[in-house]
């Protein structure tokens, strides 16, 4: 059954995430689809979304918009119901006790969480529907950005999950992890720690520029699309609150810290400075050109123009592409920059390393999260860029990290990913 | 004369865009050099060894750098990417889209006669530093700029869509067949596109339904018939192969058994202009008679049939080429290849799969680089290293190159001794 789900519903498909992930399964899964949303308007709508999505116009001919007073038909016809409504446990649990109630055939339920508790969601269900739920966490957009996260709750058999991965992996063309039930599960556990750190690490140079002097110190030549903290501005800083504030209250480990959303960041969210999408947050673009949130004087002002001498050069050797050569220049500076970034580099590879270990079947999963899900160069790519395990080992011990937790995974790691290079920008 | 034996070689992965990373030819050239490098076991050392015997060079192909990255003289550029090519023999061809294969031809030709130990050839274009305007006039240069392109946004699907049009006239098909031909010529290069590690199109969406739905937003019409899926897109990318004499393989101690060699070659150049092409074809059984001429050419050489090929890597820039093709390489009479493209002969798994790679629309087409990431790619399935796209006991393997409107005309085949 599992290889051939014709019938899929999406419940709060109107949602960001929720269309997108419906033009996955009518395009590439070649599946029905229905999208349900409070009004029929918000559906119709939805489809046009999805179908642009994913660039096929055509698929509008599989999507049918309902509402909730639809529901209990479509569930019924379906192979798959797919739970993408608001992130919070008294609207997701009505909606799964719904569910429940109106599936009593072979079908796969799932919710479309990015930190709730699949094994919590998984109590709205009847014992023969437990084995059916469970977590598939996709990413935004998810026909650039193909990971998925398989959540399974503590009553899936392991057949089932593993059905359903060949299924992501060859009918959808997801790359897919098996990922515990953890907070933040994987790619969001790591990615946020790094985007959080950088907010962290804003204030606390905030005399020396903040945001935009971190920003600029961990831009795209550390390998990702965007700078860390204009990626948490894109984010919205209500997401990122979110999800940061669910890992902190929900783990107890060294990293602990590393989820505290700074005072200011709060602030902004107050004022409803969230970000992107209402024009300013962390940056603030105007017709008059872009402006960063200053927070020692709580003003916007224009980025200044940082230079580092280590960064030009490591860029002009990304250029030839020597990036072994370009990461030596970082790793031997000694400015105060280059060891803000080493530091995070170093943490970053830990850190993912830990929780590859953690929440994953295997530790180079976290490669998988990282770089299918947030685009960032992985882990393992990291350490061979900065010379191998040993460099790593003498990295720590120039930062006085050489107790940081992960370090003792280091020579678990077997095979490093090779393709690194894309990910290294050779710009800032 | 030497016969020439194929090393391996590299090809970069084709979903990259070098603009926004931020680099340009001096890296994608350097990596693709390693790459070849890494994956044949030669070092730079052994090149300057080699170039002290005046027995290495360089082959690039290359059809507009001088457009799109501002950049000519293409041969020497090869120092920039390694001091181990100082003093190494090296110039650049080109041939509009079949660039790649003339590079290629004056590589074997300089193994064959014994000139040269070790070629390295390296087809590469950079594509994404412009629009996609910008780039389709620059493309019209491979056409004749002041009638067939000047002034006139992308030329070439019109040129595409004009043989679609002389196609469906000359030998009396039904439109709404061939163009549903032509949607499945697409959604199978796109489907063997999902195969490749290196295709552009890995993760794009496309199936029959789509490419039949010409005309509608995500496929507009861009010539005559043909729409967006159609038509190959826009790629930067580069593909090298190490070409060598039976000498070098000797005396570096590898099997011989192991590689392939070039078993024939056609080469023949049409009339430029495409109403000339279709003025003088008139009266022919093909279309276009140049690119079957060659395709003839390459069997007559290796003392082949279609009997003997396994795969076909072709040139998809439009999916109106590739029905075209299907005749030419002889797969089914000239006005009868809709039987191979509804009998499922060309799939994958078919009895002659085409382009397994994904070709050009799956693929993707880096101008300049084509010729030698299909050469590769023959390479690839002859010698069992084609990954998940492999073609189960591919033997030999034919390749079909075209340049401007199948101006230019190149084919190979590449085999097992």
């Amino acid at each position: 059954m599992i290889n051939d789900i014709k019938t899929v519903t999406i419940v709060g498909g109107n949602g960001v995430l929720g269309k997108k992930i419906a033009g996955i399964f009518a395009s590439f899964g070649g599946c029905k689809v229905y999208i349900v949303s409070r009004t029929i308007e918000k559906s119709e709508s939805a489809i046009e979304a999805a179908a642009l999505s994913v660039k096929a116009y055509s698929i509008k001919n599989h999507i049918f918009a309902k509402t909730y007073d639809d529901l209990e038909k479509c569930f019924q016809e379906s192979d798959l119901v797919f739970e993408s409504v608001t992130e919070d446990y008294v609207i997701k649990n009505e909606i799964h006790q719904l569910i429940n109630k109106s599936i009593d055939h072979e079908c796969i339920i799932a919710t479309g969480t990015s930190g709730l508790s699949i094994n919590e969601l998984s109590k709205n269900y009847s014992d023969i529907n437990k084995k059916k739920f469970l977590g598939m966490h996709f990413f935004n957009p998810p026909y650039n950005m193909t990971l998925c996260e398989l959540i399974p709750s503590r009553y899936n058999e392991s057949d089932y999950i593993n059905d359903i991965k060949n299924y992501l992996e060859r009918q959808l063309y997801r790359d897919v992890i098996i990922a515990k039930d953890e907070p933040g599960f994987v790619a969001n556990r790591i990615g946020f720690f790094f985007l959080n750190e950088a907010l962290i690490y804003a204030e606390k140079y905030k005399s020396n520029g903040g945001i935009d002097y971190i920003d600029s110190i961990l831009g795209k030549y550390t390998g990702r699309n965007m700078p860390p903290i204009a990626t948490s501005d894109y984010v919205g800083l209500d997401v990122h609150g979110a999800i940061v504030n669910n890992i902190y209250d929900n783990t107890e480990d060294d990293y602990k810290n590393s989820f505290i959303l700074p005072e200011y960041v709060n602030e902004l969210i107050a004022n409803n400075k969230l970000g992107v999408k209402v024009g300013e947050g962390l940056y603030k673009k105007t017709d008059n050109g872009l402006f960063v949130y200053d927070i020692e004087t709580n003003e916007y002002r224009e980025p200044r123009p940082y230079r580092f001498s280590f960064k030009d050069q490591a860029i002009a050797e990304f250029k030839k592409a020597n990036y072994i050569k370009g990461f030596d220049i970082i790793k031997n500076n000694k400015s105060l920059e280059s060891r803000i970034c080493l530091e995070f580099l170093l943490k970053y590879i830990l850190y993912s390393l830990t929780i590859g270990k953690q929440n994953c079947t295997k530790i180079s999963d976290c490669d998988i999260a990282m770089s299918c899900g947030f685009n960032w160069v992985p882990a393992t790519s990291l350490i061979e860029l900065f010379g191998g395990k040993e460099e790593i080992k003498n990295i720590a011990k120039s930062l006085h990290m050489e107790k940081a937790k992960g370090m003792e995974l280091l020579d678990e790691i077997k095979q490093y990913e090779l393709n690194y290079e894309k990910y290294i920008k050779a710009s800032n | 004369m030497n016969e020439v034996y194929i090393l391996g070689g590299y090809q970069t992965d084709f979903e990259r865009n070098w603009s926004k990373e931020g680099k340009g030819i001096v890296a994608l050239l350097k990596e693709t050099v390693k790459g070849a490098f890494d994956s044949i076991d030669i070092t730079r050392e052994e090149i300057i060894k080699l170039n002290k015997k005046n027995k290495v060079a360089l082959f690039i192909g290359n059809f507009a750098a001088e457009y799109y990255v501002s950049q000519g003289h293409l041969g020497p550029l090869m120092t920039e990417v390694d001091e181990c090519f100082y003093g190494v023999p090296s110039a650049r061809y080109e041939a509009a889209c079949a660039s790649g294969s003339v590079a290629l031809d004056a590589a074997i030709t300089k193994i064959k006669s014994d000139d040269y130990d070790l070629a390295i050839v390296i087809g590469w274009e950079l594509m994404k530093t412009v629009d996609s305007k910008t780039g389709g006039d620059f493309l019209g240069r491979a056409a004749i700029y002041d009638i067939e392109a000047k002034g006139i946004d992308f030329p070439f699907p019109k040129l595409f869509g004009k043989l679609a049009e002389e196609t469906i006239k000359k030998y009396h098909l039904d439109e709404e067949r061939y163009k549903r031909n032509l949607a499945k010529i697409s959604d199978i290069n796109y489907k063997n596109g999902k195969r490749n590690k290196n295709a552009q199109t890995r993760k794009w969406f496309m199936n029959e339904e789509q490419a039949n739905s010409r005309g509608i937003k995500t496929n507009d019409n861009v010539g005559s018939i043909l729409s967006v899926s159609d038509c190959s897109q826009v790629t930067d990318g580069a593909a090298c192969v190490v070409l060598c004499s039976k000498n070098y393989i000797v005396e570096t101690s590898r099997n011989i058994s192991k590689f392939p060699v070039v078993k024939g070659f056609g080469c023949r150049v049409a009339p430029f202009e495409f109403e000339k092409k279709i003025k003088e074809s008139m009266d022919e059984k093909y279309i276009l008679p140049w690119t079957r001429q060659a395709v003839l050419d390459a069997y007559n050489r290796a003392e082949l049939t279609l009997d003997d090929i396994d795969f076909f890597e072709t040139h998809d820039c439009f999916t109106s080429s590739e029905y075209m093709a299907i005749s030419a390489f002889g797969i089914t009479e000239p006005g009868k290849e809709y039987e191979a493209i509804e009998s499922g002969i060309i799939d994958f798994d078919g009895t002659k799969p085409i382009n397994p790679s994904g070709g050009l629309i799956g693929c993707g087409h880096p101008v300049g680089a084509s010729g030698v990431r299909m050469f590769l790619d023959l390479y690839k399935q002859v010698t069992g290293q084609a990954g998940k796209y492999q073609i189960e006991n591919a033997k030999n393997g034919m390749m079909l190159n075209i340049g401007g409107s199948a101006t230019t005309n190149y084919c190979y085949i590449v085999g097992m001794k």
